[in-house]
């Protein structure tokens, strides 16, 4: 074999290499949504027991007590900027759907109890709300940052994971499919 | 004139040499993993070392102050406690946040490559060296063509 033919199968097998490679990431491992996507869609939401805001033992929710109504999950907080931006249409949800038994649920994460008091006073919102004290709920939920929002339907399973502001129609449009039997 | 007998492939030869030692003790360096903890809170550390923390960037449960990864950090003790495995304390977590909680990726399926690429890159360095490292020592210890156009100058 000639010096010029050696040098054109390396080239080849070089390019080839490459191109596997290159493949490989493209299909491979771009296709992994599991980084992103939360494992917990499609699986039982993880039972918690929280009391409110004031702490009192009046305040407090339990998850397996909401059974058999959609819960719409919010983790928030008082210094987060886009869990005002959500604050209103997650109230006007509650407001709307309240009595065809829907729960919204506000989450405290990761606050001072007077700066979430004051944040619940000067927002208006008439949801119930509970605090994350020690953050064993946000790791149950697998929470990344606030806000973050879970669906639950009435079986108490987790059908949707919302990352960053709700959607006012998105969310409507799931309860709607939700309270009318559906689950997707 | 008589050729002077020289290996002009001799610092091809040390090169080789010197990739195949690096190699060598990359792969060392690589497969040896670290000393088993000897206490439960070395145990902890470890296992926290592992884990990301979910609120920030790079960091691990064992060194973020963030007041999540603190939280973890007693989860993981509490569990232990409790006589849980570090096995099953991981896959608690993997649990809610998937294998991205893991600060490296796991040794199975599609991230596996993480680990198989770069050993497999070294071998094939390894093996090319090796085959380099034969072929300079089979080649003739003079070279004719270079000594005629010496002489020629």
């Amino acid at each position: 074999m000639s010096t010029a033919q050696r040098r054109l199968f390396l080239l080849a097998g070089v390019t080839a290499l490459v191109l596997a490679l290159a493949g490989f990431l493209a299909t491979g491992v771009g296709k992994d949504h599991s980084i992103v996507a939360s494992p917990l869609v499609g699986k039982q939401a993880p039972d918690f027991h929280l009391q409110g805001l004031d702490g009192s033992a009046a305040s407090a929710v339990g998850l397996s007590d909401l059974r058999g109504q959609v819960v719409v999950l919010n983790f928030w907080a008082s210094w987060c900027t886009e869990c005002r931006i959500e604050q209103a249409v997650l109230d006007q949800t509650w407001q709307r759907f309240r009595d065809s038994g829907v729960v919204v649920l506000g989450v405290n994460f990761q606050d001072a109890p007077g700066d979430a008091l004051d944040y619940v006073a000067a927002a208006g919102s008439t949801y119930p709300v509970v605090a994350d004290t020690d953050s064993t709920t946000a790791l149950a939920y697998g929470l990344r940052g606030v806000p973050e929002t879970f669906v639950i339907d009435q079986a108490g399973q987790i059908v949707e994971r919302v990352i960053g502001p709700v959607n006012a129609e998105r969310l409507s449009s799931r309860i709607s499919t939700l309270l009318a039997g559906g689950s997707r | 004139m008589s050729a002077t007998r020289r290996r002009p492939s001799g610092s091809a030869a040390m090169v080789t040499v010197a990739v195949l030692a690096a190699v060598g003790a990359l792969l060392f360096i690589g497969l040896r993993g670290d000393p088993p903890p000897q206490t439960r809170g070395q145990l902890a550390h470890q296992i926290a070392s592992g884990l990301r923390c979910p609120v920030c960037q790079d960091l691990s449960a064992a060194d973020s102050p963030a007041p999540i990864a603190r939280q973890m950090r007693v989860q993981i003790d509490e569990k232990l406690a409790k006589g849980e495995t570090a096995a099953e304390i991981r896959d608690g977590f993997i649990a809610a946040y998937g294998n991205s909680v893991l600060m490296t990726p796991p040794r199975h399926g599609l991230a596996s490559v993480a680990y198989g690429f770069p050993l497999g890159a070294l071998g094939l360095a390894g093996l090319v060296a090796a085959l380099l490292l034969r072929r300079s020592l089979r080649r003739p210890m003079s070279d004719e063509t270079e000594l005629i156009r010496t002489e020629g100058r």
